[in-house]
């Protein structure tokens, strides 16, 4: 049981150094970089698309639908005019413009995908407008 | 050796279990120009929802039908008050499914609701080819 007397005192280190060794491997190996997420903030005025109450102050309506023929869906409608999101950019830049406080109202088609709602909601925070309601139809 | 092989072990566990807490499948939308989520932004009682493209609603990767959403919203909030639900949603998700969870977030008294989207993708993991902006 008895040790036999040490030459050299040192504490040994060998040990410490290969689980920290293999600790830096481990995390190097584990460690991916995470994405960076946002979240886009929406009001919902009524639980079912009742959009009678917002005639009466100034705001801008967005749509996200079909066209006419059917075909394309998630296409925005601005004015009822199918515009692309750079069109978009452009004309919620002017709103912006004026009044950041400026209400959004998107109405979102049931079989539009939800890549063009976060789209528009990504638009309208790109221009500072944050108080977006979204209606679903 | 047995120091290693435990270390190794708790390593493991930890990561596994950290995996499974979210539905995998979802893609999201880009968004840089959101509200950046870190750890502390949202408060901890907050609720996330995931919607896959199939439209199944689940909430730590646990499938789960609106009704019981709406039901589980109503009992965080009679306990916690107003909280903000986050909504994880693919890209192609139908929006039928997305105004479902909604509605019933919204008939159970939470009125704001926040979607999820990519601020920064660092990972590249998504497999949709980037579409042309037109």
């Amino acid at each position: 049981m008895g040790r036999r007397p040490q030459e050299n005192p040192a504490l040994d280190m060998t040990p410490m150094i290969d689980v920290v060794f293999e600790l830096i491997i481990f995390f190097v190996v584990t460690i991916k970089q995470e994405d960076l997420y946002t979240r886009l903030n929406v009001n919902r005025p009524a639980a079912a698309g009742s959009s009678s109450s917002s005639s009466d102050d100034i705001s801008v309506k967005i749509d996200i639908g079909r066209r006419i023929d059917g075909n394309a869906q998630g296409v925005i409608l601005y004015n009822k005019r199918e515009v692309s999101r750079h069109e978009l950019d452009q004309n919620l830049r002017e709103i912006a413009h004026t009044s950041t406080k400026t209400p959004i109202i998107v109405t979102c088609e049931d079989s539009s995908p939800h890549k063009a709602l976060v789209d528009v909601l990504d638009i309208c925070y790109k221009n500072k407008l944050y108080s977006v309601s979204v209606f679903s139809m | 050796m047995i120091d290693v092989v435990f270390e190794l072990i708790i390593f493991f566990v930890v990561t596994l279990t950290e995996a499974q807490k979210k539905d995998e499948t979802i893609e999201l939308e880009d968004g840089q120009h959101g509200v950046v989520l870190t750890p502390d932004e949202l408060p901890a009682q907050h609720m996330q929802i995931d919607v896959a493209k199939s439209g199944r609603i689940s909430m730590g990767n646990v499938t789960l039908l609106p009704d019981e959403i709406h039901r589980r919203v109503k009992e965080k909030k009679a306990r916690w008050g107003e909280f903000p639900i986050l909504i994880r949603a693919d890209f192609e998700t139908p929006h039928a499914a997305v105004h479902r969870v909604m509605d019933a977030c919204t008939s159970a008294g939470i009125w704001k609701l926040s979607f999820m989207a990519i601020g920064e993708d660092k990972t590249h993991e998504r497999k949709r080819i980037k579409k042309v902006r037109k």
